[in-house]
């Protein structure tokens, strides 16, 4: 029966973020969310855990802002959750999240199987997992959209720009997700309640013990203009036939 | 020496990844080395497209997934200590370029969109981040720098008739335990929507399934390919995932858009933001697709292309 792993990340909802003047963000009002792909991930170890039994552990990096995402990601299944908090896990990048969360898993959680999402929806670097599986030593199945286990071994099913690859690789392994893999279960009233009992194990960065350099700097960070200038019509006869001419205009369709 | 490194796993991006190489490597006064999966002349259209020198990766065995290949590469610039690596934003160059940052302990700046060097021989990048509502930019502290490139951002370098440089091949790489069993191509009945000239996409605004045949019949009046939003492809199934245009799906290029009941998500318009023109018909004068619009009709759909076919037919 495998011991499953989901990590998660607790984010800033991209809906609430707005553009203040000179070209910054305003992120002060933003709402946080459980990020998007991570919602697969957990759902993926719950249908598996369904499956085969076993356990699901939910795990997260970050600052005590995370602390209702612990709850939230409880309410979707995992029976327990590990914490690793620190003021200073604020604004991580990929190469500290996947070294603390390499040394967490491996010191302190027994596991055959680790699924991340594809990427983060806040900064979709789609670095964590692939690094995580590489500080662990242990194979790696990224964009996975289908998974079973079979004789101790993984089988699933990856996208590739070619298509799709059917891989099997032995446990312990790690996978990341694509949305398409599941409908994540939106949780209803009595798994919040179930999910304020579940235990949460928390790790400091004290209990760590060790130093977790960054190696990207950020130099600068502000809104990204995808704004037009549109022209706008409204749909009456003449309106459409001034669209078209307007598309016309371009040159583009070819007209022969 | 070992200055630039690029790798892509399709050799026409290793063809786009030579042109932004051979500038970096040109503004360092350095050398441009490329991996590619091949034989000589292989290497050889490397080298008079740019590169100083070409490693050879060996074929692989059968069942054996390119990853494999992610060791060997670790290796070979572990032991050349290059300045910058850059590698192809495939889905499968994402994930390689991950592990073997992960293996090199270096930082990793994941789909770039422009990247140049400053006054002090650095490089400086920019990623969109949130979902593309934010620019990021960026640069790397340890060696070496690396980043991965979209596919199309730049044009395939063109061969030169004098260009000199070496060839070494290298070991094949040892097996991983993990096997490919079966490779199954792309779901039938889609065009390629990333080279397409001319993109319909159906939104969530479409109501019914069969109501597609009207968005179809625009893009066949147009010339175009039909595309999606993530609605339409993951939620009601509509279209294959490969239709889908946004973040964590497609991102297209076409001289011109047509958005079709789409209500431009920051998710879905990240995807379209370097279309030449586009167009959008929404009922909601307030959906944020017509800030990202070049022309917009404001009305119903359902009225608006019928008519708009037959006033493009005319």
């Amino acid at each position: 029966m495998p011991n499953i792993v989901c990590c998660f990340k607790w984010v800033v909802d991209e809906a609430y973020i707005k553009p203040s003047s000179a070209g910054k963000i305003d992120l002060e009002w933003a709402e946080h969310k459980l990020s998007d792909y991570d919602r697969n991930a957990i759902e993926a170890g719950v249908q598996l855990q369904e499956e085969y039994g076993g356990t699901v552990t939910a795990v997260t990096v970050a600052s005590s802002e995370a602390t209702k995402g612990i709850k939230d990601a409880l309410s979707r299944g995992p029976e327990k959750a590990f914490f690793i908090n620190d003021e200073q896990f604020e604004n991580l990048e990929p190469v500290q999240t996947s070294a603390i969360l390499a040394q967490v898993i491996s010191q302190q959680i027994d596991y055959d199987l680790i699924i991340c999402g594809e990427g983060s929806s806040d900064m979709y670097s789609q670095q964590v997992g692939p690094r995580l599986a590489e500080k662990l030593g242990i194979p790696c199945i990224a964009l996975v959209k289908k998974l079973e286990i079979k004789d101790n071994r993984l089988i699933a099913e990856r996208k590739t720009d070619e298509g799709i690859e059917v891989v099997s690789a032995p446990l312990p392994a790690l996978v990341t997700v694509l949305p398409d893999i599941n409908n994540p279960r939106v949780p209803g009233l009595k798994d919040t309640l179930a999910a304020s009992k579940k235990p949460v194990v928390d790790v400091s960065l004290e209990d760590l013990a060790a130093e977790y350099p960054a190696l990207m700097v950020l130099e600068d960070m502000r809104a990204a203009s995808l704004v037009r200038n549109c022209t706008r019509f409204g749909s009456g006869p003449e309106d459409i036939q001034a669209f078209v001419e307007a598309v016309n205009k371009t040159g583009i369709i070819d007209r022969g | 020496m070992a200055g630039v490194w690029i790798y892509a796993d399709r050799n026409e991006q290793g063809m786009e990844l030579l042109t932004v190489g051979r500038g970096l490597a040109n503004q360092l006064g350095k050398t441009l080395t490329a991996l590619v999966a091949g034989d000589d002349s292989t290497a050889q259209g490397f080298i008079s497209r740019g590169a100083d020198e070409v490693l050879l990766l060996p074929s692989l065995g059968e069942g054996q997934p390119l990853q494999d290949y992610i060791p060997l590469i670790a290796n070979e610039a572990s032991k050349a200590d290059p300045d910058i690596f850059l590698i192809a934003a495939s889905l499968r160059g994402k994930e390689m370029a991950a592990r073997i940052a992960a293996r090199l302990d270096t930082g990793l700046c994941s789909e770039c969109t422009a990247i140049n060097i400053d006054d002090k021989g650095k490089l400086q990048m920019e990623r969109l981040m949130y979902g593309g509502a934010a620019v990021q930019k960026v640069s790397i502290s340890s060696r070496p720098q690396m980043a991965t490139i979209p596919p199309r951002s730049y044009e395939a370098a063109e061969p030169q008739s004098d260009r000199q440089g070496q060839v070494k091949s290298l070991d094949p790489p040892e097996a991983s335990g993990i096997q490919v069993i079966e490779r199954k191509g792309q779901e039938a009945g889609s065009g390629d929507i990333t080279a397409a000239r001319v993109i319909v996409c159906a939104g969530r605004g479409i109501e019914k399934q069969e109501d597609l045949a009207m968005v179809r019949e625009l893009a066949d009046t147009l010339g175009a390919e039909i595309a999606c939003t993530r609605p339409i492809s993951e939620e009601k199934h509509w279209m294959t995932e490969e239709s889908c245009i946004g973040l964590s799906a497609k991102e297209v290029k076409p001289a011109l858009y047509i958005g079709v009941g789409v209500s431009g998500q920051i998710q879905h318009v990240v995807g379209i933001r370097e279309a030449g023109v586009i167009c959008a018909i929404n009922s909601d004068e307030n959906a944020p697709i017509f800030e990202a619009a070049d022309y917009g009709i404001i009305g119903d759909l359902y009225k608006v292309v019928p008519a708009l076919i037959a006033a493009l037919k005319k």
